[in-house]
């Protein structure tokens, strides 16, 4: 019966009274609510295929060409990375980012980075190494992943640094450091994710001059 | 999770237990992602802002002057939901100096709003790999004519010669596999370049 209600919501067949006493349901009961998302989730990633072609939906199954492909993309994935990693990582890099581990990290420069909509201003890192204060809605009993982004102008997206398994300093607040000296000029972006609970990521954009 | 009843959430938060706090955010979280994920047409930044503003209000009103019936709290909290998302609309389309037909559909049918500006690139991928791994062609046309062409449950069994049941297991075990593998998989921005492919 839940489920039929699920299905109803998602595809927008129950009443008003009935959206409103389904959705203070889902606020009271999050695992129901994880349940109703997922569903909203598969709804919405089928229709963004659909977008571009239905194809898929209707191809015939021919599964040794598909396993061939992803064989092959794989060995070509660990040829490439093993490549990279010997020939063009330096051995001993400075880290670029960094856990705020001591008291002295919050003497120096710090930069506060919120999400606030309609602001027509991105924040500046300041040079040195500066300690970055995430403002937002965090969970103390988590871990968060926190990952550094360049964002190209062709808008790809280059991941500088990740910090793993960071706990924020309180329901509000999660710190990191940053050595701005090592970024080029450009735009950032902190990407905060709770780790191992399948959410989207926060995106905390700054710029380096 | 143990369920933490709103009166005593209440209470908590007003004596000033940051961890209730905490714990009223976990708990509320997700519902509210559902309530308005259904009324920011996939636009995940806002979806964020307004979970997060949601909760900043929820928790300020429960610090300073409380709410009339605790016992309602999630009420209360949906409530304030569905006031921002629409507050958030109108000013959108205030700030649109020409007339946007998809936000005034957005406006008019929140169930149709998944079509609009849909960026669940994650969703999207995790529904490409699902697809690939369907064993049988009809459960990916099955997939297609329910969440797609919204077609009613019965008339697709019976245009496709399934029971009802057989229609409720295949489905059953897509949803089940999409979570699987949206859990098992960190998707990143860089998937973002698969995508268009």
């Amino acid at each position: 019966m839940k489920q039929e209600l699920i299905e109803q919501y998602v595809a927008g067949r129950l009443g008003e009274a009935e959206t409103q006493a389904f959705e203070e349901y889902c606020i009271a009961n999050p695992e129901f609510a994880r349940q109703v998302e997922y569903e909203q989730r598969l709804k919405a990633g089928i229709v963004q295929v659909a977008r571009g072609s239905t194809a898929e939906f209707v191809r015939s199954n021919n599964p040794l060409p598909w396993r061939l492909a992803a064989a092959a993309a794989v060995l070509l994935a660990v040829i490439s990375i093993v490549y990279a990693w010997n020939r063009l990582l330096p051995t001993h890099a400075p880290a670029i980012m960094a856990a705020v581990s001591a008291d002295d990290h919050r003497n120096g420069e710090s930069l506060r980075l919120a999400l606030v909509r309609g602001t027509e201003t991105t924040p500046a890192l300041q040079p040195g190494v500066v300690r970055i204060e995430i403002v937002g809605l965090f969970d103390p009993g988590f871990h968060y992943t926190v990952a550094l982004d360049r964002l190209e102008r062709n808008k790809n997206v280059e991941t500088m640094a990740t910090l793993y398994s960071q706990h924020p300093t309180s329901p509000t607040t999660l710190e990191v450091m940053v050595d701005s000296n090592q970024l080029r000029p450009g735009a950032y972006s902190l990407r905060v994710r709770k780790q191992a609970y399948g959410e989207d990521s926060l995106d905390f954009g700054f710029v380096k001059f | 999770m143990d369920f933490v009843p709103g009166g005593e959430l209440s209470r908590r938060i007003r004596e000033g237990d940051v961890s209730a706090e905490s714990e009223l955010i976990r708990q509320f979280e997700p519902g509210l992602r559902v309530l308005l994920r259904r009324r920011t047409g996939g636009d995940y930044g806002l979806l964020q802002d307004l979970v997060q503003e949601t909760l900043l209000v929820v928790i300020q009103r429960l610090r300073g002057a409380g709410i009339d019936d605790p016992q309602k709290l999630a009420a209360f909290a949906a409530q304030t939901a569905r006031n921002l998302a629409i507050a958030s609309l109108r000013k959108a389309e205030r700030q649109r100096t020409d007339v946007d037909s998809d936000a005034t559909e957005r406006n008019a049918d929140p169930a149709q709003s998944v079509e609009g500006i849909a960026a669940d690139v994650e969703a999207a991928l995790a529904v490409r790999a699902l697809l690939r791994e369907l064993p049988q062609p009809r459960d990916r046309l099955m997939l297609k004519r329910f969440y797609l062409d919204d077609h009613e449950k019965e008339i697709i069994c019976q245009e496709m010669d399934l029971t009802e049941a057989a229609f409720n297991q295949a489905l059953s075990r897509a949803r089940r596999r999409f979570r699987q593998i949206l859990e098992e998989r960190g998707f990143s921005k860089r998937d973002l370049l698969s995508l268009g492919t």
